[in-house]
């Protein structure tokens, strides 16, 4: 299924009002129909906390094998929304999502879905690196015991694999046995990445991977997100534009509307969301007129 | 303009004099501090030397023997002789049941309230386990003698020994009959459990709810269980915490006197078994020390009060030294 | 400077393992399996609270009567008679212990929380957490050869000291969360306008600290009431204890008052101790009813602690 098809079923939600009542614009332009396919699908998405809506009907499509960034003002939804894909908004009490998000066309929200499957297959790397107090071995080992591999010659493999994508095998090959918190920050996020990368996920969501490192780290960062995308789907949120613009191909902007709840007011090519937005308000984001 | 004059400076009266010295009394106040904590640092020290000199008699004469299994002699006030091994035992065997009943227990509890239980249950059910805690010892043993014995430790040890006393290797441990009331090694053990659950369930809770959530969200987000997470990740990152508390309800259970000499049937019978009456450390001071018959009677009560001193002592060094290294090698550090 | 990052261009080739479904089940089932046993244990736990507060009430509750809290015992074996000796000695038992316990508790947890990192104040907490776990008749001994040996006769101050012992780590403690708790701005307030260390001590850290401060030492109260170890070679116990029949005895009140405390007296703890011990029917009675009282005291304290906490807080709160 692509993304032309996808919304030509999408227009028949009524799409979210703008400040100034102004119809919003969903739709990809026409020169995507040689279209990529879609790895996920969220379906009007909503996302409540007791009677207070969180997010208000999001449709979006997340395509296959491509970086997509979810930019927007702090507080407009974006760490909820990324939560609500891989079913971690059911860990906050109170919290009931509608709507539909699918994986590959089946529906991760149904009743009877095992939710432990889709968090293997929809991995998550936290805004500060949070490796468990194990060592590096373990730390990437943790998810293949889960799944009851056991063999030693197996669990190298596969650390060594994971590592080696994330580009930190030459750098720690040496201290497997050490902490994983005794690296640095920088380190300690690739880590967590690896850890996810262990039990071969299908899509890879980030919430501002990068924000609680430096420079160089950040660079690393984006570099591997680029490699990894050919394997994975990645989803990131990001508050930094510069770096949605630098390692996205498809960029969905996100903003609060009237009562509170985020909403999605444009989604589209990274390159025309900051050079050609269509909307109003996307432009006076991407151009730093608020934020 | 006014002129001012310079006034030759009043004579103060005494009250005026007393006051202002103590408006600047902070010396004073100092000083009744600083004092008042040497008073307390003072109280250990004098403890310790208090029930060594009281004891000298009997070190002096038995010497290391005094803690020996070894050897014929046993605890006989008629003729003298003294020895505490079979009350270091009755102690040791006693708090390792209870241990071994509570820590469990405990563990469960502390992962429920903090891990499961919905916030609006949370401080209802924990103040109900602290008041566990805060019934008196005497209480406990009334209800031991009387209720808990019949109903629920004479079953017990009837049924211990028909099914794991076959079991070769457990035979000294679970021979013979179980006494008739009840009063047995188990009895004592069982009790204590319940008196030391609330401690370590209290601490263990604040452990686990210290945990940072971000461990938690790593766990699941890698598609683990709830109980996977809690078993693989936050009860490893907080050992220490833990190992802290039961050391804790360790150090309780061995000097706790009232309940335990009302259920353990203060007997210096030869066997080792849970099902036999026994003795503690703590319940023969309060058996026989008001009837001592001799002086080195007393003198060697008083050295078991300095054994237990000495046993408290080093476990509450160590439940420290945890929790101080607990708090002082942070996990959460992060180098950039 | 130019940045390289030494990234490949592909990703290494990798084994596939975990692709089957395989076992989710069998961890579901053990996931809820445990679980139910964590709140199972808690069940487990509780039970013997109810179990001892309802049997206390009902068996304590048969043998409550007037006279047990206005008469003196009678022998045994003879019905009737109370246990007026024993709720005396306990009430002057706690309120002296805490009389003595108090001032030295107050000031050593003022030194600890100003100067927590001085030799003392290193050597105080930690003597703190060590008296914390001295057992309680190892302090009924200390009280014995402080106080009784040399006197030659057990004593209620003997007791009292004892308790106090037993209640300084608790006053200590929570005086100094407390204090620590107010905030450095209060203190440094009052200094700067001139006021001395100790007015400031008194006047401001204080009464903010009071609430928990008094919590404290109410719990702390509450448990020395409840304790038998120690008294059992200080206090002793007293039958013919009753305190109006000795302060009427015609001396004056300081002589009278002396004479008091250098009695050996009776608790209840005491009591339902001894009275165990007796193979009377009537006096098994009595211990249930005494039960009763002591754990309605111990509880009512505890609770009241914690709703007079909440009240307070409510009220801060506003």
């Amino acid at each position: 299924m692509n993304i032309a098809t996808n919304l030509s079923t999408t227009q028949s939600i009524s799409a979210p009002q703008t400040q100034t009542g102004a119809q919003v614009n969903l739709a990809v332009p026409k020169a995507q129909v040689t279209a990529l396919p879609a790895k996920m699908e969220l379906q009007a998405l909503s996302v409540f906390y007791n009677t207070f809506q969180a997010i208000a009907e999001i449709t979006l499509t997340i395509p296959a094998n491509q970086i997509t960034a979810i930019i927007g003002p702090s507080g407009c939804g974006k760490s909820t929304l990324l939560r609500a894909l891989n079913r971690m908004t059911d860990l906050t009490p109170n919290a009931h999502v509608e709507g539909a998000v699918t994986l590959d066309r089946e529906n991760i929200y149904a009743p009877g879905v095992d939710v432990v499957d889709i968090r293997r297959r929809i991995g998550m790397v936290f805004q500060r690196p949070n490796p468990f107090p194990m060592s590096i071995y373990e730390n990437v080992a943790y998810g293949p015991r889960l799944y009851g591999i056991r063999q030693r010659k197996v669990l190298d493999e596969i650390v060594e694999s994971s590592l080696q994508r994330v580009v930190l095998w030459d750098e720690v090959k040496d201290k497997l046995g050490q902490s994983g918190m005794a690296l640095s920050g920088g380190q300690q996020q690739r880590l967590c990445i690896a850890r996810a990368l262990a039990v071969e996920p299908d899509v890879i969501l980030m919430d501002e991977p990068a924000s609680a490192l430096d420079p160089i780290a950040t660079l690393k960062i984006e570099e591997l997100m680029q490699i990894l995308k050919n394997t994975y789907t990645i989803v990131i949120v990001t508050h930094n534009m510069q770096q949605a613009a630098r390692v996205s191909a498809y960029t969905a902007f996100m903003m609060i509307n009237q009562n509170r709840a985020g909403t999605l007011v444009e989604f589209g090519q990274t390159s025309q969301i900051f050079t050609n937005p269509r909307n109003k308000q996307t432009e006076a984001y991407v151009t730093g007129r608020f934020g | 303009m006014q002129k001012f004059t310079n006034h030759p400076p009043r004579k103060k009266s005494w009250l005026a004099r007393l006051s202002q010295k103590l408006q600047h009394g902070d010396r004073l106040w100092q000083t009744l501090i600083i004092s008042m904590s040497l008073l307390v640092v003072g109280v250990i020290l004098a403890i310790g030397g208090l029930l060594w000199r009281e004891s000298a008699g009997s070190r002096l004469q038995f010497g290391w023997g005094f803690l020996s299994p070894l050897g014929e002699s046993s605890w006989n006030p008629v003729s003298n002789s003294f020895k505490a091994w079979s009350f270091i035992y009755g102690t040791l065997i006693t708090s390792w049941v209870a241990i071994a009943i509570a820590v469990p227990l405990s563990l469960g509890i502390a992962i429920f309230l903090a891990e499961l239980c919905p916030a609006w249950l949370r401080t209802p059910l924990g103040l109900m386990v602290e008041l566990l805690a805060a019934i008196p010892s005497v209480v406990y043993g009334l209800w031991g003698i009387f209720v808990f014995l019949p109903a629920v430790v004479v079953p017990t040890g009837t049924l211990l020994e028909e099914t794991l006393g076959a079991i070769p290797g457990l035979q000294v441990l679970l021979a013979g009959p179980v006494s008739l009331n009840g009063s047995s090694r188990l009895a004592a053990g069982m009790i204590l459990a319940i008196m030391i659950l609330p401690t370590i369930a209290a601490v263990s809770r604040d452990v686990l709810l210290a945990i940072p959530p971000s461990q938690r969200e790593a766990s699941l987000a890698l598609g683990a269980t709830r109980w996977e997470t809690i078993w693989r990740v936050l009860l490893p990152y907080g050992f220490s915490g833990i190992l802290g508390a039961v050391i804790l309800g360790l150090g309780r259970a061995l000097g706790e006197t009232m309940a335990v000499t009302m259920v353990i049937g203060n007997s210096i019978e030869g066997s080792y078994s849970l099902l036999r009456p026994g003795y503690t450390l703590s319940s023969v001071i309060a058996n026989e020390f008001a009837e001592a018959v001799s002086p080195l009677h007393t003198q060697a009560l008083v050295e078991i009060a300095l054994i237990l001193f000495v046993m408290t002592l080093v476990l509450n060094g160590v439940a420290r030294a945890l929790v101080w290294n607990v708090s002082r090698r942070n996990p959460q550090e992060v180098r950039a | 400077m130019e940045i390289t990052v030494d990234t490949p261009a592909i990703l290494p080739a990798r084994p596939h393992y975990i692709t089957t479904h395989k076992g989710y089940g069998r961890r579901k089932t053990t996931n809820g399996v445990m679980l139910s046993l964590t709140g199972l244990a808690t069940l487990l736990a509780l039970a013997p609270l109810f179990w001892i507060i309802g049997y206390v009430l009902y068996k304590g509750g048969q043998s409550i009567n007037l006279a047990l809290f206005t008469q003196l015992p009678r022998p045994v074996g003879m019905a009737g008679g109370g246990v007026l000796h024993a709720i005396e000695g306990t009430l002057l038992l706690t309120l002296l212990s805490g009389l003595i316990a108090l001032p030295p508790g107050l000031l050593a947890a003022f030194y600890a929380a100003y100067h927590p990192n001085t030799p003392l104040g290193v050597a105080l907490r930690f003597g703190t957490d060590v008296l914390a776990g001295v057992p309680s008749i190892v302090i009924g001994i200390f009280g014995y050869a402080l106080l009784v040996k040399p006197a030659g006769h057990y004593s209620a101050l003997a007791g009292a000291v004892a308790l106090a012992i037993l209640m300084m780590p608790t006053i200590i403690r929570t005086t100094e969360e407390m204090i620590r708790l107010v905030p450095g701005n209060l203190r440094e307030g009052s200094l700067a306008l001139g006021a001395p260390e100790w007015k400031t001590a008194l006047r401001v850290t204080l009464p903010a600290a009071l609430n928990g401060i008094v919590t404290g030492f109410l719990l702390g109260m509450a448990r020395a009431a409840g304790e038998t170890a120690p008294l059992l070679f200080t206090a002793l116990g007293n039958d013919r204890f009753e305190i109006g029949r000795m302060l009427r005895s015609g001396q004056s009140l300081p002589v009278a008052l002396w004479k008091l405390i250098e009695q050996p007296v009776d608790s209840l703890p005491l009591t339902l101790y001894k009275y165990t011990q007796q193979p009377s029917a009537e006096r098994i009675n009595q211990s249930w009813a005494v039960a009763f009282v002591l754990l309605a005291i111990v509880l009512l304290a505890n609770i009241a602690a914690r709703l007079w906490v909440q009240a307070r807080s409510a009220k801060l709160r506003g």
